[in-house]
């Protein structure tokens, strides 16, 4: 009897490498044929290029609080966006149709996942980049946060993370107008589906924090307030405290 | 001369019937489209239809016969406000695991029914041509919408209730799901409105404003939906307004705690 295992490594060295290429020079035309019909492997593909494009980047992330830090984050970083797509799966089919385009739940799915699949991808390749910055920086202490390093290895994560999401939602808006044929709904339904991606993904990097992880802190993979309170509460408390100041 | 062309028969000479062109800016009209005719004969195609073709439940809400449709439509309504219920009843646990889906369902559907007369009165008021059982099935319409929408979010609302203690915050994120849903849902409702031949908006913009308000009183006189209290339903009257207040102040004073109306 064959090893479920050993049948998954056998179907990712069947699937055709060539796609990442398709996703990334947003080829609408074949990206709207996939969607067209439900392949497993494709999606097999596209969830590869998750877990190894945003895996990677995150380990360069979190190599420079610790190696174990590393591991943390490169298994953190492409479950966050595994559970956004697919915990937002529902919600995004819905609006979808009811925002003009009408787009079936798998379709939907698939839009969303390629558009994550090519920001994974972008994050991938930028991950050496990260590395060696990371390299070349002082080792993560109380006193480099003080220093000019930590902000500038934060803005750079920023940078690339932003760099990344940007071009993963202009090929997701180039497909959306061919599906739908009008920039309008096209617009409307990407903002959507942005505001309503963002709003879970932020409480869910917020839960599986931290990234790069304190200094003054130890490493581990949820904090142990990680339940306790939300990223919005957070923002809003410090607001509060800005003002109160 | 004899004619050599006799007159054809007269069923020859008519060209083909041309269907009817609307002028620019005219609606069409309901089930001019052929897929809008397709009968809707389960709740699979139903969910489908009120997502992506919703003309077709309009078309069908006027079809001898609409009552399967409506119950259809209402016993969804039913199904997903329980569902999401049970996900608002995270927060708290224990009795409110069942409490909070019975209340929300509950009060979902009294909230309709308290309506439907005004909302049929508005309706004729405004020149609808639409009979009391349509009218009453764009409501179930609207509620079936509303809350397969809230199913949608449920996955999202259930990992902040995980993830947060803050009665206030989970209070305002369910509003805001059930005010997203809600918008979509009165979408519905206009649209199967518009096709009414009616002469004004006015009317139904009113009941709007009424569905809403008698919606949110009733999360405050079925309290507590989210948090715990010593009894199931409340002892005291509260205006909504009065209520959500006391329960910021009451944050205020106790951050982390769960039990308060």
């Amino acid at each position: 009897m064959p090893d479920p295992a050993e049948g998954f490594f056998m179907s990712i060295t069947r699937l055709n490498v060539c796609e990442i290429g398709v996703l990334l020079r947003g080829e609408r035309e074949a990206m709207a044929a996939w969607m067209e019909q439900w392949n497993a492997e494709r999606l097999r593909l596209h969830f590869l290029l998750v877990i190894g494009g945003a895996g990677f980047y995150g380990a360069a992330m979190g190599w420079w609080r610790a190696p174990e830090q590393a591991l943390f984050t490169a298994i953190k970083f492409p479950l966050v966006i595994s559970l956004t797509v697919t915990g937002n799966a529902l919600i995004n089919g819905m609006l979808a149709p009811l925002l003009g385009l009408n787009l079936s739940f798998r379709q939907s799915f698939s839009a969303v996942l390629m558009s994550f699949a090519v920001a994974s991808a972008i994050l991938g390749a930028f991950s050496p980049l990260m590395a060696f910055m990371v390299w070349n920086a002082p080792p993560l202490s109380p006193e480099t946060l003080q220093g000019a390093t930590y902000p500038l290895i934060k803005l750079a994560n920023v940078a690339v993370i932003a760099f990344a999401g940007t071009t993963g939602n202009v090929r997701l808006f180039q497909l959306l107008v061919k599906l739908g044929g009008s920039r309008a709904v096209a617009r409307r339904v990407l903002w959507v589906w942005l505001a309503v991606n963002l709003f879970l993904g932020s409480q869910l990097s917020w839960i599986l924090r931290p990234f790069i992880g304190a200094p003054n802190l130890p490493v581990e993979f949820f904090r142990a307030a990680a339940l306790r309170g939300n990223f919005y509460e957070n923002i809003f408390q410090s607001w509060q405290q800005i003002f109160n100041n | 001369m004899n004619d050599q062309n006799p007159l054809p028969p007269v069923s020859a000479q008519l060209p083909p019937p041309i269907p009817p062109v609307l002028p620019a800016g005219q609606p069409r009209r309901l089930g001019d489209d052929p897929s809008e005719r397709l009968a809707i004969p389960n709740v699979v195609v139903a969910i489908e239809a009120i997502l992506r073709q919703p003309r077709r439940v309009m078309f069908q809400l006027r079809q001898p016969g609409a009552g399967h449709l409506i119950a259809m439509m209402l016993s969804l309504s039913v199904v997903c406000s329980l569902i999401y219920g049970v996900v608002v009843g995270t927060f708290s646990g224990g009795v409110q695991l069942w409490a909070a889906p019975v209340k929300i369902a509950s009060g979902l559907m009294i909230s309709a029914l308290i309506c439907l007369p005004s909302l049929y009165i508005f309706t004729c008021l405004s020149g609808s041509r639409a009979r009391l059982v349509e009218i009453f099935g764009l409501l179930a319409g609207l509620l079936m919408l509303m809350t397969i929408l809230l199913i949608g979010f449920a996955p999202v609302a259930w990992i902040f209730s995980q993830s947060t203690e803050s009665l206030p915050w989970m209070g305002t994120l369910h509003l805001a799901f059930w005010f997203i849903a809600t918008i979509f849902g009165l979408r519905f409702l206009e649209a199967g409105f518009s096709n009414s031949e009616a002469r004004s908006r006015a009317g139904l913009n009113t009941w709007v404003v009424i569905f809403l308000l008698v919606a949110v009183q009733m999360t405050t006189a079925l309290r507590p939906i989210l948090g715990t209290a010593d009894t199931i339903l409340p002892t005291g009257k509260k205006f909504f307004l009065a209520h959500w207040g006391a329960c910021l102040s009451a944050e205020n004073n106790a951050p982390a705690s769960r039990s308060r109306n």
